[in-house]
């Protein structure tokens, strides 16, 4: 019985790691150039889904992707478009075919990202925050 | 057959050869539905739902390859071409949409061109099978398949608000082109054609109106052998009938002209669209309205709606639709003479669609089709018909024993009449049966 208790503790925190390393702490970002402070969780959605095309502000917003697989991406569909990938293509397949609209463009990875964006104060990404430094800034966090 | 094959092989091969040179402003899209299906019986074969498939197993009739190709001419200025291959028509590529956009500002645009006429919530995506659960669309309601192009212009705003955003369309154009039913096929036109699409999504909620009219004309025979031939040829005998009745003293019956009515010659023919819908995301709802209205007879007046359930557990998601539709016929005489022409049909659609990955979908299917149809009553006026236009014959005949005898042609004309009543009376024939697929939708 004490076996059994210290083995499902053992699980419990194995499965705790697991989600901890499967949801990393993805967040938000825009160049350090860009003149907004932050964003809604609807002004990201309506950005990534191309239901707007300018920021806040007024100025234009042009969101990229990371790669398909990576694991930014996968937590920021899940977590802030609320949608898998195959819901997403689904989607975009709805716009692609009638002109009315494109998906944001695939830009590489966590770094590459971080690279473009801080370049281009028009462009939109999520990184992981490990890869933030003050090229960039965070407009919002989940 | 070499050339059937070509049609679907060049399609897809375009789009494995062009992916690789895919430059910053030349985008290259495709699709592909591979779709299987039989039916268990003969007597449901040409329901709106069952098109092209019979009782053996066919992949033609929703099989289907599409190539989209966009390249951007300058900053507000995109050409798009999609080429589609369909099994239903042979697999000959013929383009489903080819338009210029203009880009007004970051929220409008003009497009000019073939477009796709924005009749359904499904319409635009109709061919994109990986857009949505079904196999295709309930065909009860997706109805104006055959009007699915117009050439013409239109114009999209878009708007934003707080968590609600949207579109409002407006179009305008011109259709032409064969058009079939129960088989035959006519050639249609709608000219001045025009409609308006607002369509709106808040959270998880959202929904769509639509509008649309157009002048009809349709190339009618009233010798011809087609379903609506018929129908305008036995209008044109009933108003001679009336008509030599109504001139018998005493007879009281009334001369009428319901080939006028019958007959379309830029009639208004308009159609009026409804959806909500909800989608959490794992659980969905949509129901869609639809009513259309001629202002001629020869089509009836009917309504046809649709309400579907789907619930997505992991890859899977399983659906269930009903949709129904039902004539509205017109009132008085005409709408007499629509009873012969009438149709009710209504199905239960249960299916599951397998995400395979991010870009592929396999999907299984039944669609129970319930079916109640006027082929009886056709059968007992066109017997009338044909003793009738005999009896006119035999009238205008000289030498036959009733030639000029208004005495008899009056007798054949009640008779005529009563043919026509007893057909009415006939009851409806009832059909039932099930579609099976299977099918695939490929995007990339």
């Amino acid at each position: 019985m004490k076996l059994l208790n210290a083995f499902s503790k053992m699980a419990l925190g194995l499965t705790l790691l697991a989600s901890a390393a499967a949801y990393a702490d993805v967040v938000v970002i825009v160049s350090a150039k860009n003149a907004n402070y932050g964003l809604e969780k609807n002004d990201v959605e309506q950005i990534f889904l191309g239901k707007t095309s300018t920021f806040p502000d007024g100025s234009k917003a042009v969101p990229i992707d990371q790669n398909e697989g990576s694991a930014s991406r996968d937590t920021f569909n899940d977590k802030v478009l609320g949608k898998s990938a195959s819901q997403l293509k689904a989607y975009w397949s709805r716009l692609i075919f009638t002109g009315k609209g494109t998906p944001p463009k695939e830009s590489g990875n966590d770094a590459e990202v971080k690279a473009l964006v801080a370049d281009n104060p028009n462009l939109v990404g999520y990184v992981d925050s490990k890869v933030v430094d003050n090229s960039v800034k965070i407009v919002f966090k989940f | 057959m070499a050339r059937i094959k070509l049609g679907l092989t060049t399609v897809l091969l375009l789009a494995g050869a062009q992916v690789a040179y895919a430059a910053d402003d030349l985008q290259i899209n495709g699709f592909l539905n591979v779709t299987g299906g039989v039916l268990d019986t003969a007597s449901i074969q040409d329901a709106a739902s069952t098109t092209g498939y019979d009782t053996t197993v066919g992949f033609d009739a929703q099989t289907l390859a599409g190539i989209q190709v966009a390249k951007k001419v300058n900053d507000n200025t995109s050409a798009t071409v999609q080429l589609m291959s369909r099994g239903a028509t042979g697999y000959t590529a013929s383009a489903a949409w080819a338009y210029i956009t203009y880009d007004l500002t970051d929220s409008s645009s003009f497009r000019f061109g073939r477009l796709r006429t924005p009749f359904f919530q499904y319409s635009d995506f109709i061919d994109v099978g990986y857009a949505y659960n079904w196999i295709t669309p309930p065909g009860i309601v997706y109805r104006l398949d055959s009007m699915a192009n117009i050439t013409g212009v239109d114009f999209t705003q878009r708007f934003t608000a707080g968590i609600m955003d949207g579109a409002v369309q407006l179009y305008t154009g011109r259709f032409k082109d064969d058009f079939r039913l129960y088989g035959d096929t006519y050639m249609m036109e709608l000219r001045s054609m025009a409609g308006v699409a607002l369509s709106a999504n808040a959270g998880d909620f959202g929904g769509r109106l639509s509008y649309h009219r157009g002048e009809f004309y349709i190339d009618l025979d009233p010798t011809g052998s087609r379903a609506l031939d018929s129908l305008a040829g036995l209008s044109k005998l009933y108003d001679t009938a009336n008509g030599i009745v109504a001139n018998v003293p005493g007879s009281g019956v009334v001369p009428t002209n319901i080939t006028a009515d019958i007959i379309p010659q830029g009639h208004q023919s308009q159609f009026y669209e409804g959806t909500l819908f909800w989608d959490n995301g794992s659980t969905s709802l949509i129901a869609e309205f639809t009513a259309l209205r001629h202002d001629s007879a020869i089509l009836n007046d009917d309504n046809a709606w649709l309400v579907s359930g789907a619930q997505r557990i992991g890859d899977f998601t399983l659906h269930a639709t009903y949709s129904e539709t039902k004539d509205d016929l017109k009132s008085g005489t005409i709408g007499t003479a629509q009873e012969l022409n009438t149709m009710t049909t209504n199905s239960t659609t249960l299916g599951v669609r397998y995400d395979y990955n991010s870009s592929t979908a396999f999907k299984v299917e039944a669609t129970y089709v319930t079916r109640e149809d006027s082929r009886d009553r056709q059968a007992v006026a066109g017997a009338a018909a044909a003793n009738y236009t005999q009896a006119l014959t035999n009238y205008q005949t000289p030498g036959h024993a009733n030639y000029g005898n208004d005495t008899v042609l009056a007798g054949e004309s009640v008779a005529f009449l009563t043919g026509v009543q007893n057909a009415i009376a006939t009851p409806l024939a009832t059909q039932s049966g099930t579609l099976f697929n299977i099918g695939m939708s490929i995007v990339f």
